[in-house]
C-alpha cells in the first residue's frame, strides 16, 4: 500500500462541485457528482467508461475550467510510445552539443529534456494542480497501460538518467475508455470506476436547454424523443449527447425561430448530424422515419400537457 | 442528495477520520452519543461497518464480479468521505470503488439493498446484526424474513441436488440465478418467467412435424457465391502470419532505420520495427449434425461451405458433434462433394439424433487440446437447441472463448427475420460468442464475411446488425 498524499481538493464539498457543474452547463446526475467528489477527495484517478458521446471527455474539460486550472490532455492511439507520452531527449541538441565538444558536461540534463503530457502534468507549477485527461486509453497498447501504472498509483515517473520526478500535489486524473477492449486489472485497481450511460430523455432535454438555448423548447423535446427512439435500433454508432447537440444546433440554424413540428423531409436531411455510419443511415427508411415522427409528436403532446 | 456528514469535518486529519465518520454515522442513524464516553459500542459500529464491507465485496466476488484486491480499503475510505446518511450516495460511492466493468453493475445493484439493510440494521442501538452461521466467506444471507424477497436469494425453494461444491447450504442463492448474474447483463434477465423459458427454450422433439418458416427475402435468389464470401472472411479473420511485412514489433527494420538516420547525420537514433502481416486463417468448424439442425439447414450448402473452408484456409479442421464429437476433416479433402459424403459414410458418421453440445465439445477439447490456440477462430454451426446440461455448455463455451481468437456461431434458425436467441442453450452460450449469424445460404455467409471484414472480430457484429432484418418495432409493440 502506498502512502496517501494530501490532495489539493480535500476540502471540495458536494455543493461546490454541483455549483461548478452548473456554472459550466454540465448536466450531472447525483451518482456522477458523488463519484467525482470521491476521486477528488481520495486523490484517486477516475476511470470513466461508456458509449462515445456520453460526455466522458467533457467531464475533464469542465473540471479544468471549473477549478480554473490547466487541462493536460493525452490522446491515446495504437502504437503510442513512452517517448510521446512521458518525455523525450532532444537528440538534435544533444548531438550538436556533443559534436561541438566545448565541454564535457552531461547531455542528460533538464536542458535537453522535452516534457510530454504525463511529465508535464506531474511537473506543473501553479496553485491548483492540473487536470490530466488520458483519453481513450483502450486505444493504446497494453504496454502503454503498464507504463501508466507508476504514474497513476504514485504520481511519479522514473527517468533513468535524471532520477524520479514526483508531483508535489497529485493532478486530477480522468482516464476515459470506450470499451473497445478490456483494460488490465492492475489499471482498474488503481482507479475509481464510473460508467456513464447515454443520457436519458429528460437529461438530454436539459442538456439541450443549456447548450442550445436558441432552439425552441418544444422542438428540442422532439429532437430528444427522436434520438431516444433511434437508440432503440441496433445501430453501429448509436448517437451520443454530442451528436444530439450537433443536431439541435443544425436544426436551430436552419429554422430561425420556427416552433412548428419537424417535417419528415427536415428530419431526413439533417439526420447526417446524428448518424455517422452509412449502414445506420441506410437503416432509416420510411417506416423508421414515421416511427421517429410519431415518437416526436407523442413527446410534444406530453410536454404540452 | 443530502450532503454527507463529512461536509463540516473536512479538517479532521486523515489518521482518525475513520473513527470520526463512524462515530457520526452512528449518531446519524442511532442516538446521538459521544464516542469517548461509550467506546465499546463505538468500536462495535466501526467493526460492523468494516465487516459488512468485506462481506459485501466477497458476496460480489462469489457472483462473478471482478472486485480488485484493494477495493475494500478504497470502499471504506469512500464511506468515510461521503458518510452514510443517504443510500443513493453510498450506492454511487461503493459502485465506483467495487465495480470495474459495466457488466457487473446489475449484480451490484441486486446485492446492494441487502448490504444496505445489514449495514443500517447493524448501526442500531442493539449493535451488529445477528449473523446466523454464515462466516465471512458466506453469501449475503437475508436478515430474517424481510430479506428473503428482495435479495432474490432463497426465494425459489427448488433444491439443487447434484450441484457439488456448495459450502454452506440454505443461504446459497439458486444456482441458476448465480449463473445468470455472473453472465452479466448481456442476456440475463432475472425476471424471466419459468414457463416462458420452457416454451421458448424449445426442446426439439423427434416426433414433432417440421414447419416451414420464411427466411429473409433475397436469400435464395442469385446472391453472392461462397467463394466471394470466403475472400471476405479470410480478410477479416486472418490471424496466421503470411509472407508480407508491415510496421510492427517483431524485428528491426534495417532499411527504414538507415533511411531515417540520414536526418540525424548518420546516427541511428530510432529503430523502426516490422512484423509479418497476418494473411491466413486457422479455424475449427464445429458442426452440429443432430436431426434438428439437419432439418433446417441446407445440407448441400453446409457441405460446400465446409469443403471451401478446408480448401481455402491453411489450417482448418472440421468436427461433427451431436451426442459425441468426432473429427472428420479428412473427408472434406475428397475431390467432389459426393466423394466427401461417401467418405463421411465410410467413417461411420451418424447423421441425426439428439444434441449434447456442452458434453460433446468438452470431450473434443479434452481429446485434442492442440486444436485451439489464440489464433484459432472457432465456427459453431448449431441451432442451440440443447438436450444436455446447460451448465456444461456454459463451461465449455467459456473455455473455448478463452482459448480461441473468437467464436462465430452460425445458426440456421437465425435466417428468420424475427429471430431472437431465446432457446435455452443458445441463450446460455451467447455471452461467449463473438458474433451470432444466420446460416441459411450463401447470402448469409456473405453477410458474415462483410461484417467481419468491416468491423473485425472485436467489433459490433452479429445477426442484429444484418441490414436485411429491417426496423425493430419495440416501440410500436408497447404503444
Amino acid at each position: 500500500m502506498t502512502e496517501r498524499r494530501p490532495t489539493a481538493f480535500a476540502d471540495v464539498t458536494d455543493e461546490r462541485l454541483r455549483g461548478l457543474f452548473d456554472d459550466q452547463s454540465y448536466v450531472a446526475e447525483d451518482e456522477l457528482v458523488t463519484t467525482v467528489l470521491l476521486a477528488l477527495r481520495l486523490g484517486k484517478p477516475l476511470l470513466v467508461e461508456g458509449e462515445p458521446g456520453a460526455g466522458k471527455t467533457e467531464l475533464a474539460k469542465v473540471l479544468a475550467a471549473g477549478f480554473d486550472t490547466d487541462l493536460v490532455r493525452l490522446q491515446c492511439y495504437e502504437g503510442l510510445t513512452a517517448e510521446s507520452a512521458l518525455y523525450e531527449w532532444n537528440y538534435t541538441r544533444q548531438l550538436l552539443a556533443v559534436q561541438s565538444g566545448d565541454d564535457d558536461a552531461s547531455v542528460f540534463t533538464e536542458e535537453y529534456l522535452l516534457d510530454r503530457p504525463l511529465l508535464r502534468a506531474l511537473r506543473h507549477d501553479g496553485d491548483t494542480p492540473p487536470v490530466l485527461l488520458i483519453d481513450e486509453v483502450d486505444r493504446a497498447d497494453e504496454e502503454f497501460e503498464a507504463l501508466l501504472l507508476e504514474v497513476l498509483s504514485d504520481f511519479q515517473v522514473s527517468v533513468p538518467e535524471l532520477g524520479t520526478v514526483r508531483a508535489e500535489t497529485p493532478p486530477v486524473v480522468i482516464v476515459t475508455s470506450n470499451r473497445t477492449r478490456a483494460l488490465s486489472d492492475a489499471l482498474k485497481r488503481r482507479c475509481l470506476y464510473l460508467h456513464v450511460e447515454p443520457p436519458s430523455f429528460e437529461k438530454e432535454r436539459s442538456i439541450l436547454a443549456r447548450k442550445v438555448p436558441e432552439l425552441d423548447a418544444a422542438v428540442a423535446t422532439e429532437l430528444c424523443a427522436m434520438t431516444d427512439r433511434l437508440r432503440e435500433e441496433p445501430l453501429r454508432n448509436p448517437p451520443g449527447a454530442a451528436e444530439t447537440i450537433d443536431w439541435a444546433r443544425a436544426v436551430a440554424t436552419l429554422r430561425d425561430d420556427d416552433a412548428g413540428s419537424l417535417s419528415l423531409a427536415e428530419i431526413r436531411e439533417t439526420l447526417g448530424c446524428l448518424l455517422k455510419e452509412v449502414e445506420d443511415i441506410e437503416r432509416v427508411d420510411e417506416s423508421l422515419l414515421e416511427a421517429l415522427a410519431e415518437a416526436a409528436a407523442e413527446a410534444r403532446a406530453e410536454a404540452a400537457r | 442528495m443530502t450532503p454527507g456528514p463529512d461536509d463540516d469535518d473536512t479538517d479532521s486529519p486523515a489518521v482518525d477520520r475513520d473513527d470520526h465518520a463512524a462515530d457520526e454515522s452512528d449518531g446519524a442513524v442511532a442516538a446521538n452519543r459521544p464516542a469517548a464516553s461509550d467506546p465499546p459500542a463505538f468500536r462495535a459500529v466501526r467493526d460492523h461497518v468494516r465487516e459488512e464491507i468485506v462481506r459485501f465485496a466477497r458476496a460480489l466476488r462469489r457472483e462473478g464480479v471482478g472486485v480488485p484486491a484493494n477495493a475494500s480499503t478504497t470502499a471504506a475510505r469512500a464511506i468515510v468521505v461521503v458518510g452514510f446518511d443517504d443510500e443513493a450516495t453510498v450506492r454511487a460511492a461503493l459502485r465506483a470503488c467495487l465495480v470495474t466493468d459495466a457488466e457487473s453493475i446489475p449484480t451490484f445493484d441486486r446485492l446492494f439493498p441487502e448490504f444496505w439493510r445489514r449495514l443500517t440494521a447493524g448501526l442500531d442501538t442493539d449493535g451488529p446484526a445477528p449473523r446466523g452461521d454464515d462466516g465471512p466467506e458466506g453469501a449475503l444471507a437475508p436478515l430474517g424474513d424481510a430479506g428473503a424477497g428482495e435479495a432474490g436469494a432463497g426465494a425459489e425453494p427448488e433444491s439443487d441436488a447434484g450441484q457439488p461444491g456448495d459450502g454452506d447450504d440454505g443461504d446459497d442463492p439458486d444456482p441458476t440465478s448465480v449463473a445468470k448474474a455472473s453472465l452479466g447483463s448481456v442476456i440475463a434477465d432475472s425476471g424471466v418467467d419459468v414457463d416462458t423459458e420452457r416454451v421458448e427454450g424449445g426442446w426439439y422433439s423427434p416426433t414433432g412435424s417440421p414447419t416451414r418458416m420464411d427466411a429473409i427475402a433475397g436469400v435464395a435468389d442469385g446472391g453472392p457465391s461462397i467463394a466471394a464470401a470466403f475472400d471476405d472472411l479470410t480478410d477479416g479473420l486472418a490471424t496466421v502470419r503470411g509472407r508480407r511485412w508491415r510496421p510492427g514489433d517483431e524485428r528491426a527494420d534495417v532499411r527504414r532505420s538507415l533511411r531515417a538516420s540520414v536526418a540525424t547525420g548518420g546516427t541511428v537514433v530510432s529503430l523502426p520495427r516490422r512484423e509479418r502481416e497476418p494473411s491466413d486463417v486457422r479455424a475449427v468448424w464445429l458442426v452440429d449434425v443432430s436431426r434438428s439442425v439437419l432439418d433446417t439447414v441446407d445440407r448441400a450448402f453446409l457441405l460446400a461451405t465446409l469443403r471451401r473452408a478446408r480448401a481455402t484456409w491453411r489450417d482448418c479442421r472440421v468436427v461433427f458433434f451431436d451426442e459425441t464429437a468426432r473429427e472428420v476433416s479428412d473427408a472434406f479433402d475428397e475431390p467432389s462433394a459426393a466423394a466427401a459424403v461417401d467418405a463421411l459414410a465410410r467413417a461411420e458418421t451418424a447423421w441425426g439424433g439428439g444434441t449434447r453440445i456442452g458434453a460433446s465439445l468438452s470431450t473434443f477439447l479434452a481429446a485434442s487440446p492442440a486444436a485451439f490456440d489464440r489464433r484459432t477462430v472457432a465456427f459453431v454451426v448449431s441451432d442451440g437447441l440443447d438436450r444436455g446440461d446447460v451448465a456444461d455448455l456454459e463451461r465449455t463455451m467459456a473455455r473455448l472463448s478463452r482459448r480461441t481468437a473468437g467464436i462465430v456461431w452460425l445458426n440456421p434458425l437465425a435466417s428468420v427475420p424475427g429471430y431472437e436467441p431465446t432457446a435455452r442453450g443458445m441463450e446460455r452460450a451467447l455471452p461467449f460468442v463473438t458474433g451470432l449469424f444466420a446460416f441459411g445460404g450463401p447470402a448469409d455467409l456473405a453477410e458474415v464475411g462483410r461484417q467481419i471484414r468491416r468491423h473485425g472480430l472485436g467489433g459490433r457484429i452479429g445477426y442484429e446488425y444484418d441490414p436485411r432484418r429491417g426496423v425493430t418495432d419495440t416501440r410500436s409493440e408497447s404503444a
